[in-house]
């Protein structure tokens, strides 16, 4: 995928795969199984966009530097996931994006999934929990400019970010229980996880405006002194 | 004569996505019986009668499930009894009980999984897709008992220097965000001097390769090609919808023809493989014992 020379071409197809080619294959999906088999489309394209951003990563020369940093903050995402009813991951995922890029954040959100979901338990939502953590690195690396601007914005990023998770779990969770979308049962699913998406919401507010200017300064720090 | 977690990481995976493929997208209660059972006896095989809390917290979790889905769609011909004005019907019962049947027995098989497909075998499936992810990866997994160290040396240095009392809350929060602090400079600083001292030392000038851990064996090749023939035999009959079956709006389904037994059959015998392994591991260890 990143054979491509041009920068342009390359980063409109860096946007089209989230955006065209994954619609499309879920509209395919669609045509092709009877509707009942709405979890196969899912979890192909999941995986699918993974495999994708996986390969265009190692063709890239990305630096050793900055592949490193991003394992630190893989390492302390992870550590920050036995923190018990907050869940920094997000947050600190939404950092290293704005200082460092959307790949990076799309790698350590994605790499955080896989790495803490050792201890808590693997299995397909994996694969949608690197997703959606990977996406919400991603968008805030695009969205970086303004992010870092204004704290408000931030941290409404961060708000949405965590309620956007959880809905975008639930999906996953109705169409395991229920082979087909059922909007009552995404209701029901929606309902009964309000705690969590309380407390995803509330800790991505609550990190971002506690670590995201020290966090931020460090970050910063290394990349002024090392050029990351 | 190996047990099952000593195959090939990718023969071991393979096993998994095709057992756990199968129960998730074929609604067949038969089937799912299968994989319940399966799971269980698997799991239990594997760990003795540890692990209470698992099983107490799986089979509430499947109350719960099997009951969610009467109580909220309506769907079914056959009403039991009305309740706040909403039928409650067979269908929707027993559609919930064999869901519900699914995803444990699903997460039976995935709790076996991630005991079985330790950090450093799915190292080995990554770096087959990716060596530098599998590489970002590793590094990660080696930060994290390394921060943790780190860290009890930044609070003993603290302490040592009365920076903070452990009795006053404000006070211990203060130092435990110092603490963080401070190690979250170290790690970036560390992390960039393990970079440089990587790249002094060539990393990055030629093809990334892997130190290959695991083999294949013929063993594992013979493993991987019953899995596949057993995989092929159920995915014909649940894609010829030999094994079909409608809950709603009235149970329907046709007894099961040659292809669905045979699906059936292959489906219960794939998910006994491994068992069947460590049974006759666990024989011959014993009659080794014996011998000695």
């Amino acid at each position: 995928m990143l054979l491509i020379r041009n920068k342009n071409l390359r980063n409109t197809i860096k946007i089209a795969v989230p955006f065209v080619i994954i619609p499309v294959i879920t509209i395919l999906g669609t045509l092709a199984f009877d509707e009942k088999k709405h979890i196969i489309i899912a979890l192909a394209v999941a995986v699918l966009a993974l495999l994708l951003f996986a390969a265009g990563f190692e063709k890239k020369s990305t630096g050793t530097r900055r592949m490193v940093i991003v394992a630190v903050m893989t390492a302390l995402c992870f550590a920050g996931r036995f923190i018990p009813f907050l869940k920094p991951v997000a947050a600190l995922t939404i950092i290293t994006a704005l200082y460092l890029g959307g790949e990076a954040g799309f790698l350590v959100g994605s790499l955080s999934a896989i790495l803490s979901n050792f201890y808590f338990g693997q299995g397909p939502w994996t694969a949608f929990q690197m997703l959606a953590w990977g996406l919400i690195g991603l968008f805030a690396g695009m969205l970086s400019k303004p992010l870092l601007k204004s704290r408000a914005l931030l941290l409404i990023y961060g708000f949405i970010a965590g309620i956007g998770y959880s809905f975008f779990m639930d999906i996953w969770t109705v169409l395991w229980y229920n082979e087909g979308f059922s909007v009552k049962l995404y209701a029901a699913a929606l309902v009964s996880a309000i705690p969590y998406t309380v407390s995803y919401a509330v800790s991505n507010v609550l990190f971002l405006y506690l670590l995201a200017l020290p966090f931020g300064e460090k970050l910063q720090r290394i990349k002024v002194k090392y050029g990351v | 004569m190996r047990s099952f977690s000593e195959y090939n990481p990718i023969v071991i995976a393979v096993w998994f996505f095709s057992v756990t493929g199968i129960a998730m997208f074929c609604n067949y209660p038969w089937l799912m019986a299968i994989s319940l059972a399966g799971a269980v006896t698997f799991f239990i095989m594997r760990n003795g009668l540890s692990h209470g809390k698992t099983h107490i917290f799986f089979w509430v979790l499947f109350l719960i499930l099997a009951l969610a889905n009467p109580l909220i769609s309506h769907n079914g011909k056959t009403v039991l009894f009305v309740m706040n004005h909403n039928p409650v019907t067979l269908e929707a019962t027993l559609y919930g009980i064999n869901s519900a049947a699914m995803i444990i027995g699903v997460l039976y098989l995935l709790r076996s999984f991630t005991q079985i497909m330790t950090s450093e075998k799915l190292l080995y499936i990554t770096g087959a897709l990716s060596p530098k992810l599998s590489l970002v990866l590793s590094m990660a997994m080696r930060f994290v008992p390394l921060f943790s160290r780190q860290s009890a040396k930044i609070n003993a240095a603290q302490t040592a220097m009365g920076l903070y009392k452990d009795d006053n809350i404000i006070d211990d929060i203060r130092g435990k965000s110092r603490i963080f602090s401070v190690m979250v400079t170290w790690a970036l600083e560390n992390g960039i001097i393990t970079a440089d001292s990587m790249e002094t030392k060539g990393f990055g000038t030629g093809r990334r390769s892997q130190m290959k851990r695991f083999r294949f064996r013929a063993s594992d090749v013979t493993f991987l090609l019953c899995d596949l023939v057993l995989l092929s035999i159920t995915a014909a009959a649940v894609g010829t919808h030999s094994l079909s079956f409608e809950f709603y709006p009235s149970i329907s389904f046709d007894s099961p023809d040659m292809l669905g037994t045979a699906g059936l059959a292959a489906y219960a015998l794939l998910i006994l493989m491994p068992m069947i392994l460590e049974t006759v591991v666990n024989h011959k260890w014993k009659y080794l014992r014996s011998a000695v």
